[in-house]
């Protein structure tokens, strides 16, 4: 059986960085990162009294895509914010607010930009892939589709990478 | 000819069947196109993999359930409030009282509870007395 950090605590320690950088890699901006992660824990803290034994990953990544979801949603419930066409660029469209966002990018290389413009569920896999280390197996837990789709995201995303970053 | 285009990324990941690899293998073998393709996804996926790992901020990880502090540290956190009320008592006693000269600080101490930023098994918290309270 797999074993699973015990503590709250200890899967903020262990596993912490990488939601960051998920997010970090998600989200392209260090405060959405912020609090993406915040959220994370407090659902993960509210969640292990009720954690039955399985895919610990897959139930940690689950919970971090829900977060980052209801998120967008919530975003895109508010009056003033923007309307995107879809889920995307952390709920953000194609205005002065997305220059903004931009900006903010403190390490924001060319990949990273490429990176927030593929559509979401691509963006998502590859950097559940790339930059968390998930396997296909396990990224197929997390987003709840077969493993068959998760392969043709990720070959997908990245060759729309390469097209972005020509 | 098909081209097992969305083998590739699995390949590149180690992610593809054994028979899907041999597939994989032979094809590219013939097949110059989907060669350059391997090449260009393998150059975004190193690229991707590149980007540097980022440090959790400090203080990104909410507050804990309320953590029992050990005596000891409780009473050196006391110790350093005490010592601090003291430092400004001796302070203003020294500014403000009617005779600086008269006062002990043994008295200032007793007085005040400055003793026990005197002791030094409360760290390194000290009085300053000014040298006019000494002095006199």
């Amino acid at each position: 059986m797999e074993s699973i950090p015990l503590t709250w605590e200890e899967v903020a320690r262990v596993y912490g960085r990488k939601i960051y950088n998920f997010a970090y890699r998600l989200t392209g901006n260090p405060d959405d990162a912020h609090d993406l992660v915040q959220e994370v824990l407090l659902r993960v803290r509210r969640g292990l009294a009720s954690y039955q034994p399985g895919s610990f990953e897959g139930w940690l990544w689950r919970i971090t895509r829900n977060a980052f979801l209801d998120e967008v949603r919530r975003r895109n419930r508010r009056p003033t914010s923007p309307l995107p066409d879809e889920v995307d660029r952390w709920g953000i469209a194609s205005s002065e607010a997305a220059d903004v966002e931009y900006s903010r990018i403190s390490l924001g290389d060319d990949i990273q930009k490429a990176l927030l413009e593929l559509p979401y569920e691509f963006r998502e896999s590859v950097v559940l892939c790339d930059v968390v280390g998930l396997s296909y197996e396990e990224i197929a837990r997390a987003v709840a589709v077969p493993i068959g789709t998760v392969r043709s995201r990720i070959h997908r995303g990245r060759r729309m990478l390469k097209e972005l970053l020509e | 000819m098909i081209h097992p285009s969305e083998m590739i990324s699995a390949y590149l990941d180690g992610e593809l069947s054994w028979s899907e690899h041999s597939q994989l293998v032979d094809h590219l073998e013939r097949c110059g196109r989907c060669t350059a393709e391997l090449e260009q996804v393998q150059r975004v996926r190193a690229a991707v993999r590149s980007l540097p790992v980022l440090e959790l901020p400090e203080g990104i990880v909410p507050e804990a359930d309320p953590v029992v502090v050990p005596l000891r540290r409780q009473k050196g956190l006391w110790a350093g409030v005490a010592a601090a009320i003291a430092v400004i008592v001796v302070a203003i006693a020294a500014l403000v009282g009617p005779d600086p000269g008269s006062v002990s600080i043994d008295e200032l101490s007793s007085r005040f509870g400055a003793r026990v930023s005197l002791d030094p098994a409360f760290g390194p918290a000290k009085v300053v007395v000014p040298p006019a309270v000494i002095d006199g």
